[in-house]
């Protein structure tokens, strides 16, 4: 039996732009296509959608194309309230990704700025990692229990505990990748012909560190989407008549023996949303920056 | 040893205190009167003032503070709105079957876990090594209550093979196992593929080591290899990866026992606020807290003992 390493040339080949190494992988260039297709659908929801997703018709539960009874008027079929599924996906898909990219987006710029500040001044080191570390021990789920408790549910205190539970991993992240930066000679040289701090911080310091931390960020947007689609599949989350897709597997719970559709579907697209981007996340790395493996 | 699990503790102080301030501050900040808040809609005006003096709430925030680290200090942690039993009972009656789950839950996961990370890493690069990756990738994207969702549909109701509403009693009992089987299953569904990978991993780095070389070249077979000096250092990771994980975990449980009916400390909170029983809602996300907490104590001191290195360092 041999262990030797087989040697991935794609991964020595620094001649090739990033881009064309991602997508040389097949698993990601899928990922990235299907993510591409997602967030389009998401985006221009209003043109694409065939119907009303909030407007109920008489036609309840009516069973998707592929299955026998099915129709093309409702190609994902209805819900128990006679609401066009595929709609519903396309809003519901909307709320999910904007929950996901707005706490990942709030937390990572926060947490970036806080791990980024305790390397550029060390004074600050301490007293961050402390803050980073009581951070900590609040698990995301927590976070949204609680705030939802206080403020009642709702999208907003999801999305707020989701920033702030991803606030110290990328403070951690960013701060490890910035202590490594600030050893370079560039940092020496840059205070050397005088710059500002600054203009330290912001055109030598960030500029280094601003993909790694964006790799990061795009490997826990996946299970931030998942804690946020369980919070609103607990009726924690976004309230109705607005479309989540957590809500609505929620909805479709009771159906489940007649029109098992009704919360397969919104299921199956959150599960293709998260691996999409965990795929692509793993991806970027490998190419980008395989420091941050383990 | 002891300074560490000393250390440890010190370490604990500061986020306890953290998780003090936290339970303090979902009262502070709940908009409204707190003392409303924590009688329920339905208090008499008398009722909202016996607890307005008993909170001190005309007093300064600091004092409030202090007063409410006392009574947390004795365990009163209120009565639920809903039930009128003391916070701190029904927080009792829901421990027990919450470790149950998780003990369920691990007993199974983390040996799947670990028994299909180390094939994936002697297989490295062989359709097996990518399946089980797959697998694990899939696992850890998809979404909890959708599991639970298809297995108590086909499981449950299609096939009729296993109840999946409640607690059948305790863990030894035929009926206590029998309900505890779909929940239990659903949660370690989702633990296997971190489980796979970080054993994957840490299989794969293990065997490059010298002495895994000096056991090949005493002729030692390649199981006994693997077994006895590769699979045993590589568990240590494993051990931090359950503290790593432990959040995960009790999101998960959160939405399991709610699926599932299952009478556990995370069906008690996401009721609880439902149905704004706010004292019942602050007292279940403490024990949570504290748990996460502890889980984090054990899993550092357990690290600890298994590998001599974090003590000398």
């Amino acid at each position: 039996m041999s262990i030797a390493e087989p040697v991935d040339l794609d991964a020595l080949a620094p001649s090739l732009p990033w881009w064309r190494r991602l997508v040389r992988d097949p698993a990601a260039f899928l990922a990235l296509i299907v993510l591409t297709i997602i967030v389009l659908c998401a985006i221009f929801a209003p043109l694409i959608s065939p119907h009303d997703p909030y407007a109920s018709s008489r036609a309840v539960m009516q069973p998707p194309v592929w299955s026998d009874r099915g129709a093309w008027l409702h190609p994902f079929g209805t819900d128990g309230q006679g609401r066009d599924i595929l709609s519903r996906i396309f809003y519901g898909t909307r709320l999910t990704l904007l929950i996901g990219l707005v706490s990942v987006g709030l937390g990572g710029v926060l947490g970036s700025l806080l791990g980024l500040l305790a390397a550029f001044r060390p004074r600050l080191d301490p007293w961050v990692m402390r803050l980073v570390d009581v951070m900590l021990s609040f698990p995301a789920i927590l976070l949204g229990l609680a705030l939802v408790a206080v403020f009642g549910p709702g999208a907003i205190p999801v999305m707020i505990a989701l920033a702030i539970a991803t606030v110290p991993d990328c403070a951690r992240i960013a701060r490890s990748i910035a202590v490594s930066v600030m050893k370079q000679e560039y940092i020496e040289a840059g205070r050397a012909v005088g710059l500002s701090d600054l203009a330290l911080f912001t055109r030598y310091l960030l500029r280094n560190c601003i993909s790694s931390i964006l790799i990061f960020i795009s490997l826990r947007f996946g299970q931030i989407i998942l804690i946020g689609a369980a919070l609103s599949f607990l009726g924690l989350g976004a309230k109705p008549p607005q479309a989540e897709l957590g809500m609505m597997a929620a909805q479709g719970r009771d159906f489940l023996l007649f029109a098992p559709h009704i919360a397969v579907i919104p299921s199956v697209m959150i599960f293709v949303i998260v691996l999409a981007a965990n795929v692509l996340g793993d991806a970027l790395r490998d190419v980008l920056d395989p420091r941050l493996r383990s | 040893m002891m300074t560490l699990v000393l250390n440890r503790l010190i370490i604990s102080v500061p986020v306890l205190f953290g998780v003090l301030l936290l339970g303090f501050g979902l009262l502070i900040l709940v908009p409204g009167d707190p003392a409303i808040v924590m009688a329920g809609p339905m208090a008499t005006p008398e009722v909202v003032a016996a607890i307005r003096t008993e909170m001190g709430l005309d007093e300064p925030v600091l004092t409030q503070f202090f007063r409410y680290l006392g009574r947390m200090a004795e365990g009163d942690l209120g009565r639920s709105l809903i039930s009128n039993k003391t916070v701190i009972s029904e927080l009792g009656a829901a421990i027990g079957p919450t470790t149950e789950l998780m003990v369920a839950c691990l007993i199974w996961s983390i040996p799947l876990g670990i028994a299909l990370g180390t094939l994936a890493a002697v297989w490295r690069g062989s359709i097996t090594d990518r399946a089980i990756m797959a697998f694990s990738v899939a696992g850890v994207s998809l979404p909890i209550f959708f599991i639970c969702l298809m297995l108590i549909h086909f499981v449950g109701v299609q096939w009729r093979l296993l109840p999946f509403i409640g607690r059948g009693g305790p863990l030894w009992t035929i009926d206590g196992l029998r309900h505890i089987a779909l929940p239990a299953l659903s949660l370690g569904l989702i633990f296997i593929g971190p489980v796979a990978r970080m054993t994957r991993s840490s299989v794969l780095e293990v065997l490059r080591l010298d002495h895994v070389r000096t056991a090949r070249a005493k002729g030692l077979s390649e199981t006994r290899v693997i077994l006895r000096h590769g699979l045993r250092n590589a568990l240590i990771p494993v051990v931090t990866l359950v503290g790593l994980q432990a959040g995960y975990l009790l999101g998960g449980a959160v939405v399991t026992e709610s699926i599932f009916s299952y009478p556990g400390i995370g069906r008690l909170a996401v009721g609880a606020i439902l149905s704004s029983d706010f004292p019942l809602a602050q007292g279940a996300i403490l024990i949570l807290a504290l748990a996460f907490i502890l889980i984090n104590l054990i899993v550092d001191v357990l690290y600890a003992l298994l590998d001599p290195r974090v003590q000398t360092s």
